[in-house]
Parts: structure tokens; sequence; C-alpha cells
């Protein structure tokens, strides 16, 4: 024992005893052999000690480290992302009881396979009156097309994920199978993260098994499946908007694979395609995290938005790997679920080492009259998971909690379509240790656990899963309900766990990024353009309300040029219009979401933008994105000019961080492009709004603010602001990176470092331009410039920018169906 | 019977669209006691790609594929196409609705018109509560599943208003339902709805009428364009039977079969992407003649 007062094994040992006494049975921690008890009591001992033995602050400690990792999720129906509620407390599990749970998920992965080979092949075990034909079509994940067509060496599935649950005999069985998506396996792994971030060396100390070599195993399988020897592997996306997305970020980059959009994609010649700025590259396989019904607009859902065109003819023509195969998610309706157990026995010869929940399909007589006659011992389900008649939104039911009416309700319509209806088992859910209000708890669980085929196509199961700790009752609703927590599952050897040997399995070293795809380009472009129009903004409220070093510029309108520069303001859609006061005009310009130019609607945008390529953004840059504007408060200018002055600094921030810790890859050359595109075109607005012939000295230090320019002028000239030079400084100064030549030249620098289509020598479009731009604008001084210039070379910037989205972007593509029928 | 189809579409699209691919369900697919001869399709401006396709349902799929912009597409289909039968009528020995019902659950066929495919909510046919609560009382499980259907085409026949131009390709079903209005595409789901929420395999079928009725007849309904109807499995015995709920008839030889599927979606004659095109409109001319009179003409 520690004699440290500050380690206190006291309140170790405290939050055991106390919550021992308060488990029942069938807690995990309460049930654990004596081995793992002493794991539990380690851990609870060491969690205390780190914490002084008060259980808020260690949750706190894990959710602080889960928010800096940048969790977050959405619940259906959510605008804003919320903050990820992460337990503090690990489930533990034993090596020997997890044997036994890996057997089990490797028996299932292998049958559940096979069945899904079965469907979309011979069909024999419908033929053979093995499996109901009408079990298979009711799913609405079967599809038919899918028919006859084969995968790589056999694989109709890559991953398998399993929802499992301990009863209160300690017995495991399967909730729900999932070939969908692995919903949660990122999680999993980010949990894990996030914990071992706030236990120091608890889990090292713990024995505990480590995640990664499942993700490398992972890896390897949907790689071994692939045609070419260093396949080109997309993780395809629903986008941005879907639940997961962000989970699924986090594993391409985890993972290094590219996150693909259907967008992203085409098929020709039967072949997959990613639209990259080099042009087309060939897509050897996807871990697809998109239903089938989206997949391909022509072969599945005519109305996905979302899909590739033709992907269905890649996937029939063969040589292409998918993991899982599309129609997979045939497999994992419930009422398929009860014909589970008699399928292992006459596909496997075995009997199932983890069985699912008790489950009887009311499309047979004599099922259905069993739970017609046991209906209060049973939940009656969705057989497929979809709505049914007295089951809204496909959730399940207790039969005991039905009062009269629903019940007759829910009997004629059994009746009338019995297959869709399944009734199954009530669960009860073994606990485990949860913070709850500041103290230890028990909480029921479930495990989401996950099983990948490895390189060699034998099946791997992650030692570890997502556990849910259940904030309500019906536990299969979705990966996390409202109220819900998760928390890591360790699963601890009773000797220590070798480090991973970097010898051998370490990649060849390679230097380029990999290849850049045309939207991930268009985006950082746009990236760069909206940041930039925000800092214009920003100055120019800035400017307005008195942030002029010249003294005598104060916070009012009465000069020419500050009416301006809010009549600028207006065109740029950040104020309704040029009338009202300074205060108001400029705190609608900071906050007012409504219009479309402010900077905080610009902030969304940046953000929005900024999602599409969460596999590509620092999580810094989302820290810095995502925090909320600066107080002000109109009435009180020197909060707005604080407030603005806060904002530029956050913009310099992002720069900051564009320049030091961005690689200078393509995707880099993008975001800078945008950046100078915006600033170009902004300054030649600017020059032609107070730098023209007539400009006054008033126009000309606006024009020196707003470009950032006052220090170089003063440090070049003694005189104040005059036009020929002040013009030749923000324009044409080769020195100067606020000057439009200054812009110009590096867009000329980075097209011409960007690859090109054509192999014949001959420059493409966008750099034509930029060259072209280039050459005009370097010659001219300050003393010859004229405004006709400045025409020229705005008209020049949108030609380019038009160019570069022409030759660099996507092009997109529309959906409609003709109507032919009277 | 014996007829001479002939079928254009002129579509004229607001501004030039590119990079099309189309779906044509146009040619009739194999069908019992039908066939089709001297199928002609021919596209203006010619297509890249004309390509014959799987369609997972009794369909036949053509894909087109026209790279360059276009402001006007035509496409014109001819054939000869014979269809046997007509007269089935309801027998006294014909099986009952609830004996139909548990013959399709434990069918073990799953080829493209096995019954289990047709048995369960679909994309454009979901299984409302309300369609249900209208058809209810003729469709009760003792009741010989031909009359008991043919009830209910002419309950929508007549109970609903023939008005083109009210709903659309994409009109929801219960639209169309709670106004009690449409054509012959809504009628159809209607009717596939409330036969399948009693357990019935019931399908979604485009086709073609007979333009001109025999003499002394009435014409049809929706002899103008390319028509729809439902198809019931009425058990193993007596098989898929053709009900119009847009006319109140059993189908007979003046019904020229063309594709079966689920529902409208995956029987649409025409659908498919491309770049471009903000509005279009559409020309159609069918023409359905019985091959006698061609010869007499």
């Amino acid at each position: 024992m520690a004699t440290d007062a500050l380690a206190s094994p006291v309140a170790g040992k405290g939050w055991a005893d106390a919550y021992l006494a308060a488990a029942s049975r069938g807690d995990l921690f309460a049930d654990a052999t004596p081995a793992m008890a002493t794991h539990w009591h380690m851990m609870l001992e060491r969690l205390s000690t780190q914490v002084q033995g008060d259980p808020a602050v260690l949750a706190d400690h894990v959710a602080r480290q889960a928010t800096a990792l940048g969790m977050a999720f959405r619940l259906t129906g959510d605008e804003q992302e919320r903050a990820w509620p992460l337990g503090p407390v690990p489930l533990l599990i034993g090596a020997e009881e997890w044997t036994h749970i890996e057997r089990g998920l490797t028996q299932r992965a292998e049958l559940l396979d096979r069945v899904v080979a079965d469907i979309y092949s011979t069909q024999s075990l419908v033929r053979e009156g093995k499996l109901p034909a009408s079990i298979v079509t009711g799913s609405p994940h079967y599809w038919r097309v899918m028919t006859g067509t084969a995968p790589p060496h056999g694989h109709y599935l890559h991953f398998y994920a399993a929802d499992i649950c301990r009863g209160p005999n300690g017995e495991w069985r399967v909730l729900a199978d999932r070939v969908r998506t692995p919903v949660g396996v990122g999680y999993a792994l980010e949990n894990r993260l996030a914990l071992s971030r706030a236990t120091g060396d608890l889990l090292g100390a713990m024995n505990t098994r480590r995640l990664a070599p499942f993700f490398t195993d992972l890896r390897g399988g949907l790689a071994a499946d692939c045609v070419r020897s260093e396949p080109r592997i997309g993780l395809l996306t629903p986008g941005r908007f879907n639940q997961s997305y962000a989970e699924q970020a986090h594993l391409a980059r985890y993972l290094g694979l590219l996150l693909v959009e259907g967008d992203d994609l085409i098929v020709s010649d039967g072949r997959l395609f990613v639209r990259t700025i080099q042009g087309l590259k060939r897509v050897d396989g996807l871990w697809r995290w998109m239903d089938t019904r989206f997949m391909d607009p022509l072969a599945f859902d005519g109305g996905s938005r979302i899909g590739v065109p033709d992907l269905y003819d890649a996937c029939a023509r063969g040589g292409l790997m998918i993991g899982n195969w599309p129609g997979a998610g045939v497999i994992e309706s419930r009422a398929l679920a009860a014909f589970l157990p008699k399928l292992a026995r006459a596909m496997l010869g075995a009997d199932l080492i983890l069985p699912n929940i008790a489950t009887w399909w009311c499309g047979q007589p004599r099922e259905r009259a069993y739970v017609r006659d046991r209906i209060d011992q049973l939940v009656i389900g969705s057989a497929f998971g979809q709505s049914a008649a007295g089951l809204a939104g496909g959730h399940g039911v207790p039969g005991a909690t039905l009062d009269a009416t629903s019940r007759a309700t829910l009997m004629e319509a059994m009746t009338r379509r019995p297959m869709d209806y399944v009734g199954q088992e009530m669960v009860r859910l073994s606990t485990t240790p949860a913070v709850i209000d500041g103290r230890l708890a028990p909480l029921p669980f479930s495990l989401r656990v996950f099983v990948a085929r490895d390189a060699q196509g034998q099946w791997r199961v992650m030692p570890g899963a997502f556990a849910r700790l259940a904030g309500h009752d019906d536990i299969r609703a979705a990966l996390m309900g409202e109220g819900d927590m998760s928390a890591d599952m360790c699963v601890v050897d009773a000797r220590p766990v070798p480090p991973d040997s970097l010898l051998g399995g370490a990649p060849a070293i390679r230097r380029v990024g990999g290849m850049l795809p045309a939207k991930a380009a268009d985006n950082l472009f746009w990236l760069g353009r909206y940041i930039e129009r925000t800092e214009m903004v920003l100055r120019m409220i800035r400017t307005i309300v008195g942030g002029s070093i010249e003294a005598d510029l104060g916070p009012s309108l009465a000069s020419p040029a500050m009416a301006r520069l809010v009549n600028e303001l207006a065109l740029w859609h950040a104020v309704p219009g040029s009338g009202g006061a300074v205060g108001s005009l400029c705190a609608q310009a900071l906050g007012d979401a409504r219009q479309p130019g402010s900077v905080r609607a610009l902030m969304g945008v940046v953000a929005n933008i900024g999602e599409g390529l969460r596999d590509r953004l620092a999580s810094d840059f989302w820290r810095l994105v995502r925090l909320p504007l600066p107080r002000f408060d109109e009435a009180a200018t020197e909060t707005l000019l604080d407030a603005s002055s806060r904002m530029i600094e956050r913009i310099s921030a992002l720069s900051g961080l564009a320049a030091e810790n961005m690689g200078r890859t393509e995707g880099w050359r993008f975001h800078d492009m945008g950046r100078r595109m915006e600033r170009a075109i902004n300054g030649c607005r600017l020059v032609s709004l107070f730098g023209g012939d007539d400009a006054s000295a008033d126009d000309l230090t606006v024009l020196l603010d707003l470009t950032d320019s006052q220090i170089s002028y003063r440090t070049r000239y003694l005189t104040g602001p005059a036009l020929a030079p002040v013009r030749d400084l923000v324009a044409l100064e080769p020195q100067n990176p606020r000057a439009i030549v200054w812009q110009a030249q590096r867009l000329a620098d980075h097209i011409a470092s960007l690859p090109t289509l054509r192999n014949d020598g001959m420059p493409e479009e966008p750099r034509r331009l930029a060259d072209a731009l280039a050459a005009r604008l370097s010659p001219l001084t300050g003393d010859t410039l004229t405004m006709a210039d400045i025409a020229d070379a705005e008209h020049r910037l949108t030609a380019l920018s038009d160019a570069i989205g022409q030759r660099y972007f996507l092009q997109v593509r529309k959906t409609q169906s003709t109507d032919l029928l009277a | 019977m014996i007829y001479h189809v002939r079928h254009r579409t002129i579509l004229h699209y607001a501004a030039p669209v590119r990079l099309a691919r189309f779906n044509l369900r146009l040619k009739p697919a194999p069908w019992a006691g039908q066939w089709c001869a001297d199928y002609r399709l021919s596209v203006d401006p010619a297509p890249s790609v004309i390509q014959s396709r799987p369609g997972g349902w009794p369909v036949d799929v053509a894909r087109l594929v026209i790279e360059s912009p276009i402001d006007t597409l035509s496409i014109e289909t001819s054939f000869r196409a014979g269809v046997q039968g007509g007269g089935i009528t309801p027998q006294p020995d014909d099986p009952t609705i609830g004996t139909v019902a548990k013959a399709a659950l434990i069918d073990r066929d799953m080829g493209p018109s096995a019954p289990a495919h047709y048995l369960y909510a679909s994309s454009r046919a979901p299984l409302l509560p309300a369609i249900g609560a209208w058809a209810g009382d003729l469709l009760g499980p003792d009741r010989p599943v031909i009359v008991a259907a043919l009830d209910l085409a002419r309950r929508i026949h007549s109970m609903f208003s023939y008005q083109p131009g009210v709903t659309d390709a994409g009109t929801p079903v219960a639209e169309a339902f709670a106004a009690r209005h449409g054509v012959c595409q809504d009628f159809a789901h209607v009717m596939v709805v409330a036969l399948r929420l009693v357990g019935l395999p019931a399908a979604y079928v485009s086709g073609y009428l007979r333009t001109d009725p025999p003499p002394g007849m009435a014409r049809l309904i929706g002899a103008d364009a390319m028509h729809a109807w439902v198809m019931l499995w009425c058990g193993p015995t007596r098989g898929w039977i053709g009900f119009d709920p847009t006319n109140g008839c059993i189908t007979g030889d003046g019904h020229l079969f063309v594709a079966m599927g689920r529902d409208y979606a995956d029987v649409a004659p025409m659908d498919g992407l491309f770049v471009g095109g903000a509005g279009q409109s559409v020309q159609v001319m069918v023409d359905v003649a019985p091959e006698q009179e061609t010869a007499l003409s």
C-alpha cells in the first residue's frame, strides 16, 4: 500500500467497495473471476488516485480529451454536433472470456458470408427449403440485380460488426448483425485514444491488448482482394451530412485511404476511376460506408444524388473490390437471424458458439402461433427493420406494455401480414460501472464488436469494442441514443502485451502525399477564398469603426471614403443597406447571420467547406474555426474594434497554420491559390474604389489600411499618401505580399507546378491565363498604371478563376427522370 | 391478336444537356402468352452506346449514352407483337385470398417473376394503412382472390377520377389516393398497395393498350401513351393475372405487356442522368394497331 496521502488507496478501495455494495448479480465487475477482480480493483484504485477520489473529476478529464480529439456526433435531426459522451471507466474482459467471444464472432462472420454468397449465386438455401424466399426478398437491402455478380476471391464480406450483450448469468448473445457499415469502429478507436491520454500508463499496466494491429489487418484484407499489388482504395462516404462522417474521415486518415464521395468517382468502360487534378486515376477497391440503394442511380435507386453512375457495371465486370459487396445487407434482418441456428448446422455442421437472442419469425404458422400465445413475455419487432402496422418507425414493443386496443391492432396486423413481424425474447442486460452524477453506479451495457478479414482472408476480431451504456431501453435503435454514454472496453491479459515490432512490417519510404481528388482541390480553393474574404470584411469593419492609425479618421461616415466603404459592404451583402449608425452597421457586418456576407455567415461557410475536408485539415484548424465570435456591443465602438481585431488575429492564425504546418502538396497549392485569387480580386476592387485618378488623401489612407500596407508605405515615404506611390505599393510592388502583382506571380508559380494533362508540352488554359496576367502587370509602375489596367486585371482574374474551375474541379451531374405515361 | 406498335417520344430541353446516360424500358420483356418480333429502336441524335442490361425483374433495359450536347432527343420504337388469351374470368374453384397469401410465403422461386419479390412495400408503394382501410372490406381472407381483385379494380375505376396532368411520375401514392384522382400509374400503385396489405404478391406492369377499340366497343382509357396496370399472383395454379384499375377490368388481348416490377421505379420507360438542362417538354405518340387493320388500309 502506498503511504503517500495523495495516492489515497482508501479512496480507490472506497470506489470499489461502494460500487460492489450497490451492484446486483450479473454485473461485469461483481461477477468477475478472482483474477479479473484484481484487475478491476487495481484499475479503480489507480483511477481514483489520479483524481483524489472524485469520480466527477475523472469524468471531466476524459471528456476533455474527447473534445480535444475533435470527437462529436449527431443524432438524427440534430443541426449542430454534440459533445461526445465518453464514460471514464472502461469495461474489463479477461483473455479467456474474450477467446470465447472471438471464436463465436469468427464463426458467425464465416456463416454470414456463406449465406450472402448463396443468396447472390446459386440460391440453394432457398431451393432446398432451408431459407424461405420471402425472408430474402423482405429485406430492403436485398438487390436482385446483384444475383450472379461475384466479388474478388468470393469474399462477399470484408467486415462484420455485431451488437452483443451479456445476460445475468454471464452468457453472451448477439442482438444484431451488421454488415452494411461498421459504424462505431472509428469511435471505438477514438474512445481508446481519449482514455489512454487521460489515464497515463494505466492501460499498459493492465496488459490491455492493443487495437492498432486490427486496423492493419483490416487494411491488409481490403488490399489483398484488389487486383493491383499497390492498390488505390477509397473509403466511399455518403458525405458530410451523414451521422458518422467524422468517424469515416478519421478512419480514412488513420488507414491511409482516400476519402471519396460519389461525385469524386466515375465509371468508364466498366472500370472505376477517381477524378483528380491529374485526370482520372484507377481505383482498385472501395470500403463502402454507403447503402447499396444509393450506390448507383442507374442500377439501384434512381433518386440517389450521392452515388456513382454505373458503379454496378464495375461490380458486374469484376476486378473491383468492394467491402462489403453490394446487397450484403440482406442478412441483417431479424427475420433471418431466426434461421441462423439451423443454417449454422446445415452449412458449418456446428451449433452457433455465440447465439442470437431467441427470435421467432411470424411468417411461419407455428412460430406465429407461439408468438401470439406468449406475447406478454416477448418483444414484438419489425422483421425487416421497417415501419410496420402497430410498430411505429419499426421499433420493437414489449408485448406486456400494450394496452387492449393497441394489442388488438397489432394482432390484427400480424394476421394480415405476419411476415413483417418477429417475436424476440426480452433481454436483460448485465451492468458495468459508470460515473453518474459524480459517483460510480451500475449501468446496463451492450458492446458493438468488430471483425475483419486480414490479408490472408482470415477473420480477425478487434480486441476491444464500442461499449454503449444505456440511457434507455431500446438498446438496438442506433449506435447512440438520447441519454446514452459510450465507454471503452479493454481485453486484458495476464501477462504484458508485447509491443508491435516495427521491423519487417515497415513500409517503403515515400515522399509524395498521394494524389488530390478534384473535389478536395475545389474545396481547398474555396476555403482559401472564403477565409480571405472574411479577412477583408473584417478589415473593412475595423477601418470603419476607426481602426486606422490616422488619428483624425474617427468613427463617422462623414467622409466620402467612409460612405463608399459602407456601400461596398452592402454590395458584398455584409449589411442590408448603407443607411444607419456606424455601430449597428458594423455589428451587422460582424454578427448578423442573415447577411450572407457577414463575418458570422462567412465563417459558417468556412466551417461547412472545411467539414468536407475533414480528413485533410488539422484539429487546430477546427478549434479556431469553431470558436464563437468575440462578444461585442453595437453601442460601444471599442468592443467592435476589439472583436474585429481579434477575429483578424484568428484569421492570421489560420494563415500561420497553412504556412507552417501544411505540407507543400498540391492541396496546399489550391488552398493558397484561393487566398491569392480572392486577395487579388479584392485588391483590384479596392484600387478602383479608393485609388482612382481623383482619389483624396482619405481615400488613399483607407486603401493603405485595407491592404495592410500603412507600415510599408511609411518605411518608404516620409510624406503623406500620394497617388502614384500608393498605387505602386498596393498594386505593383513585387515585394509586397499584399500587392496585386504579388498574388498574380504566386498564382502563376502554383499553376506552373501543378500537373498537366497534355502530353504535347503546350500550356493548359489556366497556365496561359496566369502567365499572361503576370506578364501584363509586372512591367507596370505606379505612375504608368491606369484604371483600365486595373479593370483588365480584374477581368483576367475572373477568367482565370473560371479556367481553374473548368480544368481542375468537378462538373456536377444532375438526375432527371422522364415521365412518359398517360 | 397481332399488333403493330409504333411509339415515338420527342424530348425538348430548355438548355442543352450533355453526358447523358438513359435507361430505356420500352422493349416488351418475354412474358407467357405473348411474343414480340421485328423490334427496332431508333434514336436521334445517334447515341455513342446502346447496350442491353440486366434489370432484375421481367424488364428489358437498354442503356443509351449520348456524350455530345443535345437540346432535342427523339426515340422511336416499333415492333410486332402477338397477344394470346383474354377471356380470363373468375372460376368457382379459385383459391381464397388467405390460401394465396400462405402459398406466396412458402414459394421457393427466386426468379424475376417469383411471387416473393412482390409481397413487400417498395419505394413507390409504401403500405399505407389508409388504403387498407378503404379496400379492406373487399379483401377478406375467405374471398376468392380473382373476384376480390376485380371488385377492387372496379372500385378504383368508379371512385377515382381520371385526370391527366394532376399528377406526374413523381407523385407519391398517398397524395393521389387522398385526392382520389390521377392517371393509370397512380391507380396501379393504389391497387398494388391494397393487395400487398393483405399479404398478396402484386406487381406493377407497364405496357400498351390497343389504340382504337374493336367495332362496337368503347375506346379504353390510357391508349394515347404507355399504360400501367397490375399483376396479381393468384396461387401456383392460376399464376399471374392482370387487372386494369383504370378501366376496371381483367386484362385481355387488348393489353400488351412490356415490363413488370415492384412499382413504377422498376419499369419507368425512361430515366437517366445528364449534365445541364433547365426544363424539358415531352411529346409522345403511340399507335397500337391490329395487324389486319394495317394490312387493309
